[in-house]
C-alpha cells in the first residue's frame, strides 16, 4: 500500500485520491512538473462543467446524459490556460504504442493513458464495464508490468499486467482510446492563475447558458426533466426506470465527487474566491453546494422510484422531474451571476 | 453535503476495498476530499447494469446449449461485446462475425478464424469450442 514511488530518474511521486479520472491524472501530472494545484481548480480551469443529454449515442442501449464536457477537454483546456506545453498521441500501431510509452517512462517522465476499463484486472469486477474513457498514470516498468497510479480508483500505486495495458489501451468499440498517451512537456511554475480562472468560468458560462441547442446546457436539464414525466407512460414503468438509473451512474456512480460534479464545481469557486478575496464568488459556491443537495435528493427519490419498481411507489416521476427542474431554474441563476462577477474580476 | 452526510455504507461484493472521493464541507463551511467506502444507490444503480450483461450472458449459454447459437455468442457477450467490437477486434467483418454465431457456420470454420477470435477474446482455441455447463457464479 505505497503511496509514494520512486521515478526511472530518481525523483518521488506522490500519489493523492481524487474524485474523478481525468481531472485527478491532471492534477497529478501538474504536480510533478512542479505546479502544485488542487483537483478542484483544474476542474474549473478547464471548464469541466456541463449538462448534456445524448440520445443519439447510446451506452448499453441507452441514451448519456452527462454532468460534465467532453473526455479530453478538461486537460486540453486547463493546459492552455494555465500555459503548459503538452505531448498528446494517440497511434495506429500498437507496438509502436506501447514502445513510446516504454521510452517515456524509462526517462522518469509519468504518462497518463486512456484505456478501457474491461481489460484492468485490478479494478473491482462489478466496475469493469466495456467503457473507454478510465484514464490513470504509469510511473515506470516492473516484473510484473508497469507500476501505475489510479487517483480516482485507489488510494495506493498498483501494478497493472503488460497484457492488461495493451488490451486496454488499444481495445475497439466506442470512443477507441488508441492508445492515447499525454504528459506535459514543459510548465511555466508561475502561471497566471487568476487569469486562467476567469477565462474558464466565462467559458463555463458560455458552455451552460449559450450553446443554441436544446439538449445541452440548462436547456439539456429542462429537456430532460420534461422526458422524465413522459417516460412511465411512453416506454413502461420498468424501462422507465432504467433510463432513470442510468442517468444517476453518469451522476454519481462513475466518480463525479457527488452529484454530478456539482460539489467539486463549488470547491472550485471557493478556492477561486479565496484566491481573488471575494466574498460574491464564495456566495456563489454556497449556492452551487445547495444546488449539488437537491441533485443528491433527485438521486435518492429517483433510487427510490426504482426499487418499488415492481410494486407501487410512493415517490413519482413527477417528482424527480420537478427536482430536476428546480436545478436547471437555480443553475442558471447562479451561471448568469456568475457570468458577471468574472467580468468584473481583474486578473 | 457536510462531511458527516457523506454516504459511508456497507456494501459487500460492490467496492472491494476501493474508496470513491467525494467533496464535502467541513466543520469551517471549507471543502475538503473525503473518501466514501460506498453508497446504497450506487450499489442498487450499479447491481441493475451488472445483472443485466449477466442475464444477457446466461442466455446465451443456455441457447449454445440447446443448439440455437455457437460458442462464439457466449464469449462475446461475456466480453460485453457486439458483433461488430468483436469483428473490429479480430480483424473480420461484422457481417461475418454474425454469421458466426449460428452453430453450423461456426463448426466449418478454419481455425486460422478460430485462432483471430481466440485471441480477440483472451482464451484459447479450445475455451472457444464450448461454454461452461453451468452458470458463472459471480
Amino acid at each position: 500500500m505505497t503511496t509514494e514511488e520512486t521515478l526511472a530518474n530518481g525523483s518521488t511521486y506522490i500519489h493523492r485520491t481524487s474524485a474523478h479520472c481525468e481531472t485527478g491524472v491532471t492534477s497529478a501530472l501538474f504536480r510533478d512538473k512542479g505546479l502544485d494545484i488542487s483537483e478542484p481548480m483544474i476542474f474549473g480551469i478547464g471548464s469541466g462543467i456541463f449538462f448534456g443529454h445524448l440520445p443519439f449515442i447510446k451506452q448499453t442501449g441507452l441514451p448519456i446524459s452527462t454532468f460534465r464536457s467532453i473526455p479530453g477537454l478538461v486537460f486540453k483546456k486547463a493546459a492552455k490556460r494555465l500555459g503548459v506545453k503538452v505531448f498528446r498521441k494517440r497511434f495506429r500501431n500498437q507496438q509502436k504504442g506501447m514502445d513510446e510509452l516504454r521510452r517515456v517512462i524509462g526517462t522518469g517522465q509519468i504518462v497518463a493513458v486512456t484505456t478501457n476499463v474491461y481489460w484492468l484486472s485490478f479494478f473491482p469486477r462489478r466496475y469493469r464495464f466495456n467503457f473507454s474513457g478510465h484514464n490513470f498514470i504509469v510511473l515506470y516498468e516492473n516484473e510484473n508490468g508497469f507500476r501505475i497510479s489510479d487517483p480516482a480508483l485507489l488510494e495506493y500505486t498498483t501494478d497493472c499486467s503488460t497484457e492488461d495495458m495493451e488490451r486496454a489501451r488499444f481495445a475497439r468499440g466506442p470512443m477507441e482510446p488508441r492508445g492515447l498517451m499525454y504528459y506535459p512537456i514543459s510548465i511555466n511554475p508561475h502561471p497566471d492563475i487568476r487569469k486562467a480562472c476567469i477565462i474558464g468560468m466565462q467559458d463555463t458560462c458560455k458552455q451552460m447558458l449559450g450553446i443554441p441547442i436544446p439538449l445541452f446546457g440548462i436547456k439539456g436539464m429542462r429537456y430532460v426533466a420534461k422526458k422524465i414525466v413522459k417516460w412511465p407512460e411512453k416506454l413502461g414503468y420498468v424501462e422507465a426506470c432504467r433510463q432513470l438509473a442510468h442517468i444517476l451512474r453518469l451522476q454519481e456512480e462513475m466518480g463525479t465527487g457527488g452529484a454530478g460534479f456539482r460539489y467539486i464545481f463549488a470547491a472550485f469557486l471557493q478556492e477561486a474566491g479565496e484566491l481573488f478575496g471575494s466574498t460574491e464568488l464564495n456566495d456563489l459556491s454556497n449556492e452551487m453546494t445547495a444546488i449539488g443537495d437537491i441533485w443528491r435528493e433527485f438521486a435518492v427519490v429517483s433510487s427510490r422510484i426504482i426499487k418499488q419498481r415492481k410494486t407501487k411507489s410512493e415517490e413519482t416521476f413527477e417528482k424527480a422531474s420537478g427536482l430536476m427542474m428546480i436545478c436547471a431554474g437555480r443553475e442558471e441563476e447562479l451561471f448568469k451571476n456568475l457570468r458577471d462577477v468574472a467580468g468584473k474580476l481583474k486578473s | 453535503m457536510k462531511v458527516n452526510e457523506v454516504p459511508q455504507d456497507d456494501v459487500p461484493d460492490y467496492s472491494e476495498g476501493i474508496k470513491k472521493g467525494n467533496y464535502a464541507l467541513d466543520d469551517n463551511g471549507k471543502y475538503v476530499m473525503v473518501p466514501s467506502k460506498g453508497w446504497v444507490v450506487d450499489e442498487m444503480i450499479n447491481r441493475m447494469a451488472y445483472d443485466e450483461y449477466k442475464a444477457k450472458e446466461e442466455e446465451t449459454r443456455k441457447a449454445v446449449l440447446a443448439g440455437q447459437k455457437s460458442p462464439l455468442a457466449y464469449y462475446m457477450e461475456l466480453r460485453q461485446m457486439t458483433p461488430e467490437i468483436l469483428g473490429k477486434t479480430a480483424g473480420i467483418a461484422a457481417f461475418r462475425v454474425k454469421r458466426h454465431l449460428r452453430p453450423a457456420i461456426f463448426a466449418r470454420l478454419k481455425s486460422s478464424v478460430l485462432e483471430a477470435y481466440a485471441k480477440a477474446l483472451a482464451i484459447t482455441t479450445e475455451d472457444l469450442m464450448t461454454v461452461p455447463k453451468n452458470p458463472r457464479e459471480r
